[in-house]
């Protein structure tokens, strides 16, 4: 039975969780700002073939103080669907070695979302945590860490007890920076405590749990 | 930042990204009907014990009239039409995908209920399927399937001796046709994996309380239209259904059910669309018989 299997993925993977790359890696610095935009998300089987689903955002980075970084951002997939997908938080410097070459940001948000056909409203707070390596003199940078949406909600369809009260993940991900433009590729493994094999999409996760995502980014710094 | 705003109001405004018609995926490339001969992937494949004599089929026509957007769609009656006025029928709603010759198999094995041609069997294309004409849609779902249940009244079955049974996309037809009654009441009603929601389908894969309406206009809504329903309930699902989980859509499905009566068949070892052959063809006629014949 190929009910939809094929073509309801797009629709509900556009609002999977975690559907960019971690949005500030290493904070900016005081009056920094970059513009940048985002392409991927969980892989799954379509028609045979692992791809990773193409979502997109686009994103907006300004250093607000040294080691405070604005970050907002929109979920273009989800625009076309009708749906308001805007993404607002903040990276920290929680850590930072003197060389500058190694340290722990922390990035709390809030994802927003209300479409136009019902008018329904969602919120759901995300935390990502996550060390960063830079290796060269060209500030390129390694960075690994975790994070997890957050769901609010204490119900879901049909008056049934809504479980999942943290959606995590866990992150790698390379930064290749030249003097004006980023280049982001990231690795993600989404959603590792859940069973895939119930569900619509055929999700591409180890031992049937999860979903492994693959995200590329590109940013470009405006003023500094 | 004014033309980003502008930009994404105008995207919103002109976004046409719905999957409504994407839960349809219907099998136009047939020139006939074939049945018994068709050659292509079926749901179930089907011991020749199970065979029904040709002269009780027939494939034949309905004028489906969806508010003036009227479609000629394709039935097939296995049985004898002149024990129509006195005997019970089921009516077969089938899943999304294919069409009529797709589920043959799944409506001989019907046709075995009881014994070889014991009750009448009949099944539909909906619009857009097979050689059904218009375009798939919710509402034509419903006013195909009351087309068929007009048919069978005009043949002269009453209501208590009509049994509805959708399976997959079907149980959408089959429990907004119970709950809200057209042309007959079916006096009973068999799903088999029903789909409570796209709600439940969007809120599966992504984890969250998402509303439905983010991916979808469409209204089917079995998990609450049950509730509706005060006929007798029969729900079969496979455990391992990879598609419509057990859990989250066939279990709220039944609980949901206030009526009179209801039985459960969970098959361990099934998924989506192989019940009967998992739960076995006798063991599997066995409970449909039981169930109409109660």
């Amino acid at each position: 039975m190929g009910i939809i299997r094929t073509t309801f993925i797009l629709g509900c993977l556009a609002f999977a969780t975690a559907c960019a790359p971690a949005r500030v890696i290493k904070p900016l610095e005081k009056g920094e700002k970059q513009i940048g935009a985002n392409l991927g998300g969980a892989m799954i089987n379509y028609a045979g073939a692992p791809i990773p689903l193409p979502l997109t955002s686009i994103n907006y980075l300004q250093g607000l103080d040294t080691g405070i970084t604005l970050s907002a951002a929109v979920h273009t997939t989800d625009i076309l669907f009708g749906v308001m997908h805007a993404e607002i938080g903040l990276g920290i410097k929680a850590y930072q070695t003197k060389s500058e070459k190694f340290g722990v940001t922390i990035s709390p948000s809030m994802n927003l979302m209300y479409d136009i056909w019902e008018q329904n409203f969602s919120a759901y707070p995300q935390l990502d945590a996550l060390c960063y390596w830079q290796y060269a003199e060209k500030p390129n940078l390694f960075y690994g860490g975790l994070g997890s949406w957050v769901e609010l909600n204490k119900v879901k369809a049909h008056n049934e007890v809504q479980t999942n009260e943290l959606l995590p993940y866990i992150m790698v991900g390379h930064q290749f920076n030249r003097p004006k433009w980023t280049f982001t590729t990231e690795a993600k493994y989404l959603g590792f405590q859940h069973d895939n094999r119930y569900l619509v999409p055929d999700f591409i996760g180890p031992s049937h749990y999860g979903a492994l995502g693959l995200y590329f980014g590109i940013s470009r710094r405006l003023i500094k | 930042m004014r033309t980003l705003m502008t930009v994404i109001a105008v995207l919103m405004l002109s976004s046409c990204i719905r999957l409504d018609s994407l839960m349809f995926s219907p099998d136009t490339s047939i020139k006939t009907y074939q049945l018994d001969a068709f050659e292509g992937r079926q749901e179930i494949d089907l011991p020749e014990a199970y065979a029904l004599p040709d002269s009780l089929i027939e494939v034949f026509t309905l004028e489906s009239d969806l508010e003036g957007d009227k479609a000629e769609i394709y039935a097939v009656y296995v049985g004898n039409q002149n024990l129509i006025s006195t005997d019970t029928v089921i009516l077969y709603l089938h899943g999304n995908a294919g069409h009529l010759d797709f589920y043959w198999n799944r409506i001989k094995l019907l046709a075995n209920t009881g014994a070889k041609n014991r009750f009448g069997v009949l099944a539909i294309d909906y619009r857009g399927y097979g050689l059904s004409g218009g375009t798939p849609s919710e509402d034509g779902l419903y006013a195909d399937t009351d087309a068929a249940m007009k048919w069978l009244k005009e043949k002269g079955l009453t209501s208590d001796r009509l049994v509805i049974y959708g399976f997959s996309m079907g149980s959408a037809p089959a429990t907004e046709l119970t709950a809200n009654p057209r042309t007959l009441q079916p006096s009973k009603l068999m799903l088999e994996a029903p789909f409570a929601s796209d709600e439940v389908m969007l809120q599966d894969a992504s984890g969250l309380s998402l509303p439905g309406s983010y991916i979808s206009n469409l209204e089917i809504n079995n998990a609450d239209e049950i509730a509706k329903v005060d006929e007798p309930f029969f729900w079969i699902h496979g455990v391992d259904d990879d598609y419509l989980s057990i859990e989250t859509h066939g279990e709220v499905v039944f609980k949901n059910y206030q009526g009179i009566y209801s039985e459960a068949h969970r098959i361990e070892g099934a998924n989506h669309g192989d019940v009967p052959f998992i739960m076995g063809f006798e063991e599997y006629i066995d409970a449909v018989t039981q169930f109409v014949e109660r």
